[in-house]
């Protein structure tokens, strides 16, 4: 414990040095607020406001989860890899410190943009709501940290885990819900939507903060809050087991694969490699 | 003396380059001792897998009695590494560094602000300690990180070109440093270095080359076997200087302006001078470096300076 709470700390704080980072990591989804709130202004949705800034919430959360995993591969080209490798802790401490970290932040994000939407609209009745999505923040924010360090580890160096995550983070987060209601997206892209797991960290997410946890399946429906794919309903609850499942895989497997990895293939150039 | 480090036929092998060969050799507990050689001879390969990183090929390394490759935890615990390539995490500062080190090797809470003093004493950084790594010297950054390697009292401390990239006065600083240390501490130092100077004031040096050790002794003993002191001598009458020479039966060479003489005895020496002792106008004697050694079994020099 004490390992991951040291790599915790030290993580947030270089986060926090990164000032630029900082900024722009702050000030994005904001930009999203703006861009993405005329698309929600349409008479399905009981209260614009509060369901695109949910969408807006779990996007940010699951993307800055994402990216802020890469910084795992800063510490392997800048060799603190190796100090950590060559000393007597587990590598698993290691992942779990990356993991714990990662949600962090991008529960911070998240957290941020809450705040800020109760100045433009957003509503809550019961605090419930608000420990329920700071909890589900935090999970969310584990999953897809999970998920960014699988890619970290088998991507290995920044330029190629930017392209990749371009190309899988940017469509997967676009076909969830979060800025465009599934219902809006063409046929094919609608149930490339339904494949998503996104589209149930969304929707469960917004059901939660528009406190609807207990309305029943035909108004999630209405809303996009709940999928009616064939002859399954894909609820609140059937989001919560996709979540759990796809969390426990991603977790499970880029901590197998972090644990893997031969890090000392992992050098500046191609001129250290040679020289040793 | 107890070897605190046993290799015992060790190969290492990258596909079909072959980086070490078939090497063996122990290092005494509280000794310093060097791998001399030239890049790429096999001298990091060794010591990364001393120190846990690669995997083996084929022999038997141990340390402090533990196996390298089988009881990797334990191993890591007995050693401080000290990379040739920087590991300092540099967005944190020094002290940050050193307490998360700590962390790493379990050293206990209450002893870890009294150990930072002393290991940053021991490097003379005390005082900028809450300096962002980022923002140190070259110099700086390879003190920090042998106060690091230090700092859970480890039972060999592994240098790899402790002072490649240094200007001669940090070098000469971080030598200090690392002699203080091996004095007060007693532990055993591994480095490795193609800086000749460096390697003479080890206990025991192996000379390595083409993935073989190819000498092991100490500087001294190794001096001994495999180089002569050698004589410069100008003389106003070489035809008299020759002449004792051969009567001696020494071996010389002539050069433009002096004759180079094989020394194998002073006596002989001093009995040539004191003959000719008029006729000289200017003498040198040059003992043998380690260099000289280099140069005797392989027949080439080992590069001085320069990183590659």
């Amino acid at each position: 414990m004490r390992v991951i709470h040291a790599l915790w700390l030290r993580n947030l704080k270089a986060f926090i040095r990164n000032k630029p980072a900082l900024i722009f990591n702050l000030l994005f989804p904001f930009f999203f607020i703006f861009v993405f709130g005329e698309i929600f202004r349409n008479d399905f949705i009981e209260n614009p406001m509060s369901y695109m800034l949910a969408g807006i919430i779990a996007a940010t959360v699951f993307d800055s989860s994402f990216r802020v995993s890469s910084s795992t591969i800063d510490d392997m080209t800048s060799g603190f890899m190796k100090e950590v490798l060559v000393s007597p802790i587990s590598r698993l401490n290691i992942a779990a410190g990356q993991f714990v970290s990662s949600a962090t932040v991008a529960t911070v994000q998240g957290v941020i943009i809450f705040g800020v939407g109760f100045f433009i609209g957003f509503r809550i009745t019961s605090p419930v709501t608000v420990v329920l999505a700071l909890i589900a923040m935090v999970f969310i924010g584990l999953v897809l940290a999970g998920f960014g360090l699988l890619i970290a580890t088998m991507t290995k160096n920044t330029q190629t885990f930017q392209a990749v995550s371009i190309a899988i983070t940017m469509p997967m987060t676009f076909m969830s819900g979060a800025y465009i209601p599934l219902s809006m997206l063409p046929g094919a892209l609608r149930w490339v939507g339904y494949f998503n797991p996104l589209t149930y960290v969304v929707s469960l997410f917004r059901t939660i903060t528009l406190e609807k946890l207990d309305a029943p399946v035909a108004d999630l429906v209405a809303e996009d809050l709940a999928f009616e794919i064939g002859r399954v309903t894909m609820g609140p609850v059937q989001a919560l087991i996709v979540l759990v499942v796809v969390g426990t895989v991603f977790i499970g497997l880029s901590t197998l694969v972090f644990s893997k990895v031969d890090f000392s293939r992992m050098n500046r150039s191609k001129d250290d490699y040679l020289e040793l | 003396m107890d070897s605190i480090i046993k290799v015992k036929n060790f190969t290492k092998k990258y596909g079909g380059f072959t980086a070490v060969n078939n090497i063996s050799f122990e290092v005494e507990q509280g000794s310093i001792f060097a791998f001399l050689g030239p890049n790429g001879a096999g001298k990091s390969t060794t010591i990364n897998t001393l120190v846990t990183i690669f995997d083996k090929t084929e022999g038997e390394l141990f340390i402090d009695g533990k196996d390298v490759s089988t009881q990797k935890a334990d191993v890591r615990k007995a050693i401080g590494v000290v990379f040739q390539d920087s590991t300092l995490d540099k967005k944190m500062t020094i002290e940050e560094n050193l307490k998360m080190h700590c962390v790493f090797y379990k050293v206990p809470k209450n002893e870890v602000d009294e150990r930072i003093k002393f290991v940053l004493t021991l490097v003379d950084l005390l005082d900028v300690r809450k300096k962002t790594v980022a923002a140190l010297s070259g110099g700086m950054k390879r003190r920090v990180e042998i106060a690091r390697g230090l700092i859970h009292y480890p039972k060999v401390l592994f240098l790899d070109e402790p002072t490649t990239g240094l200007d001669p006065q940090t070098r000469a600083h971080v030598w200090e440093y690392v002699l203080r240390l091996q004095k007060e501490k007693n532990i055993t130092i591994f480095l490795t270095t193609h800086y000749m100077d460096e390697a003479e004031i080890c206990s025991k040096v192996a000379v390595i080359d083409h993935g073989k050790i190819i000498a092991h002794d100490t500087p001294f003993n190794l001096k001994k076997q495999y180089t002569k002191d050698r004589a410069y001598i100008t003389t106003a009458n070489p035809g008299a200087l020759e002449k004792l020479l051969n009567a001696q039966k020494i071996n010389y060479s002539v050069k433009e302006k002096y004759h180079r003489i094989d020394v194998e005895n002073n006596a002989e020496l001093l009995h040539i001078l004191s003959e000719c002792r008029n006729d000289i106008t200017d003498i040198e004697i040059r003992k043998g470096t380690l260099n000289d050694v280099f140069l005797e079994i392989t027949g080439r020099e080992i590069r001085e300076g320069g990183e590659n």
